[in-house]
């Protein structure tokens, strides 16, 4: 059993996820329903919306003490956005926070997208319980 | 799912077959007999199915009220649909070549879509701009911009859907047809298409750029200068296609479609306008989903309740008032990167849906839209789906060709049921724009979008590659991927800074004058915006002067001042 130390929160040892769209990119289907989905599996989700900037993630996730941040992409701004994040996180010192993609993307990107430092890539089509496990398994919290 | 898999590892590595699961998908049958939307349907129909019907008054023949059989009596056979495939890839210079390349392979029509900061209503050197010029769509800040992308094409002969949804549409309407002046056509020849329907673009993540009332305000401005002065525009294309894309069924689509159109037609109305003098000029942008049957149902049941809709609420007289004109949009949203190619098949089902419907206008999804902008054989692709279904398949020889069909009919009944349910129910709300302001309308597309996805968790939905016959992911697009010009982008934004130093500023600032009275004095706003975008204003500032005028931000996303206050 996963202890988490320096959490305050009133929810306990709960995974805590951000999900947030990054830019200008209006497509937030999918993320709005990821950040549903990861409710219903018991996780804690703060849904940030759209048109957010790297930064304002990163501090989002430094205030909500996340376990993991979730970004969706679909006009192809994946390859201009995962840097700048990955470099804020970096700031932030969030070494153990999960960064997970989700959305439109080129298979070819991918490997590019985990040598920037994503950690997991999700594309259309997946199906919840791939996700879900993915984090419950992952999640990277001392103990 | 585990009952499908065919092989399974022995224990030194080799593949053994399983036969017993043979044997099963031998006898396998389809676990579910209900439609996409969720109607569970009969096994056979027979004539019992339709003994109450009036052919005459509930169906009549192609060309006759209420449509349901088309708006044409001869259909394809007095003209194919346009073939017209959406093109919007960065700079004006790389789009007009999309658009021409699409020309030379046999497409009919030009459709030119705008880039996310346009949408948005964004110059391409504003700060949260800069990053994303050109991604999804061109780039058009400036009366240069769409010279560049109107090119050699002549104006007063082809037909031109310009895809800008956002109340940028204004902006685009009035940089359209100042270019037509400046290059001297009488804009009165002009034909094609603007989409221009800003109420539903806040359901696509441009509400900054779209609050209700300016929605209603530019967008009816658009219509109303169409109609007093370009009688061969269709100046909406209300979209259904993007509400359906949220997840909702096949009769919302209608009704939340529906209620958006009578936003305008109602602001129309208080204007003055009578319904005949516009009406004939509604076009609608409706999705074609996979399931073949419930979308021509879809589609007969739209052409009926709109015709019977226009007569008897709004009191049509003209005929051609009551006719539901629709382009439609193969369901990007039901397409899937894995097993990309898949999607050539499900594209083909889609577009076949749209043309025994009826359709007028086509655009097949590309069939890497799940990866990335169509690539030129992404394009190609898409178009040579819909030269198949045109030229070889003998579909288009009669017109309703499913018209009669117990099924069929009995489904159009259908899905006009549950449609008319849901409009009841907007109008117990308190009709459209309150079902809006209220987020009832947000709640809805939560709650589907939702549903949609646990249909796909749970097998209730099937989807090969996804849920049913998988394979290892793919690593490479299958026939390349597009990508924008990181060069065209930086272009753009040199230009838009290179315009703003170098024009006639008094010239600029009297037409801004203009502007801003006009919108204040709620007088219509496209003139003064074509004299501004003459004398080199900009997208932003275009709208973002009317903005201030109803009282928001300068700037949708508030961070940049007007450079005229």
């Amino acid at each position: 059993m996963r202890t988490v130390q320096g959490k305050t929160s009133m929810t306990g040892n709960k995974i805590r996820v951000i999900v947030s769209k990054v830019g200008l990119d209006g497509h937030d289907r999918g993320a709005k329903v990821v950040a549903a989905l990861l409710r219903d599996a018991g996780m804690e989700v703060v849904y940030l919306g759209m048109y957010q900037t790297p930064e304002g993630i990163v501090r989002c996730a430094i205030d909500e003490d996340a376990d993991v941040i979730g970004v969706s992409y679909l006009s192809g701004e994946h390859l201009v956005y995962t840097p700048k994040l990955v470099a804020e996180m970096k700031k932030g010192h969030l070494e153990d926070v999960l960064l997970l993609v989700g959305g439109s993307f080129p298979p070819e990107d991918i490997p590019v997208m985990k040598e920037m430092g994503v950690d997991e890539v999700f594309r259309g089509g997946s199906l919840t319980d791939s996700f879900v496990q993915y984090i419950r398994k992952n999640v990277r919290r001392q103990s | 799912m585990d009952q499908r898999e065919k092989k399974k590892e022995s224990g030194d590595g080799r593949c053994e077959t399983n036969w017993d699961n043979y044997l099963k998908s031998y006898y396998e049958k389809p676990q579910s007999v209900r439609t996409w939307s969720g109607y569970e349907v009969k096994e056979a129909y027979t004539p019992e199915d339709r003994s109450h019907e009036d052919y005459e008054s509930d169906i009549g023949d192609p060309g006759n009220f209420p449509f349901t059989r088309g708006i044409h009596r001869d259909m394809f056979r007095g003209r194919y649909w346009t073939r017209r495939e959406v093109v919007g890839i960065g700079s004006p210079e790389d789009t007009h070549k999309r658009a021409a390349f699409c020309f030379e392979q046999g497409g009919s029509g030009l459709n030119t879509i705008a880039d996310v900061t346009y949408e948005m209503g964004l110059d391409p050197d504003h700060p949260r701009a800069q990053e994303e010029v050109g991604l999804t769509g061109v780039n058009i800040s400036s009366i240069q911009d769409m010279e560049t992308l109107v090119g050699d094409i002549p104006l007063d002969r082809v037909s031109w859907s310009l895809i800008t949804a956002s109340t940028a549409a204004a902006a685009t309407m009035a940089q359209y047809a100042a270019v037509a002046l400046e290059k001297g056509y009488d804009i009165r020849d002009l034909r094609g298409s603007i989409q221009n329907d800003p109420i539903h673009f806040r359901y696509c993540g441009f509400r900054p750029a779209c609050p209700l009332d300016l929605s209603i305000k530019l967008g009816s401005d658009v219509m109303e200068f169409c109609t007093r002065n370009m009688p061969k525009w269709y100046y909406t294309t209300v979209n259904m296609y993007d509400l359906r894309e949220q997840g909702i069924t096949a009769p919302q689509e209608i009704a939340f479609g529906f209620g958006i159109a009578m936003c305008y037609i109602d602001e129309l109305l208080r204007r003055g306008l009578h319904i005949d003098a516009f009406a004939p000029r509604f076009t609608f942008y409706v999705s074609c989903h996979i399931d073949l049957f419930e979308e021509i149902a879809k589609i007969r049941a739209a052409r009926r309740m709109w015709a019977r809709f226009i007569k008897e609420k709004y009191g049509a007289k003209d005929s051609r008032s009551m006719q539901f004109r629709f382009a439609v949009h193969t369901a990007g949203c039901s397409l899937v990167p894995q097993q990309p190619l898949n999607n050539l098949v499900r594209i083909s089902f889609e577009a076949l849906a749209a043309v025994l419907g009826g359709v007028q206008s086509l655009h097949c999804c590309s069939y890497d839209e799940p990866m990335c902008l169509p690539t030129e054989k992404g394009h190609l692709q898409a178009l040579r789906t819909q030269q198949i279904i045109a030229y070889e398949t003998g579909v288009t020889n009669v017109a309703d060709p499913l018209g009669g069909s117990y099924y069929i009919e009995s489904l159009t009944d259908k899905m006009e049921e549950e449609a008319s349910k849901v409009m009841n129910q907007v109008q117990g709300l308190g009709g459209m724009e309150e079902a809006i302001r209220t987020e009832w309308l947000d709640r809805q597309f939560d709650k589907e979008g939702i549903k949609r996805q646990r249909e796909i968790d749970k097998g209730d939905k099937l989807l090969v590659g996804v849920n049913i016959f998988t394979s290892e992911p793919e690593t490479e697009t299958p026939l390349g991927v597009q990508r924008i010009s990181e060069q065209s982008a930086h272009q753009q934004i040199q230009d838009v800074i290179k315009l703003k130093k170098s024009r006639n500023k008094r010239k600029l600032s009297e037409a801004i004058k203009r502007l801003r009275e006009d919108a204040a004095e709620n007088r219509n706003t496209i003139p003064a915006m074509i004299e501004a975008t003459r004398a080199f204003a900009t997208t932003a500032e275009l709208l973002g002067t009317v903005r201030q005028v109803y009282g928001y931000s300068y700037d949708p996303l508030d961070v940049i001042a007007s450079p005229f206050d």
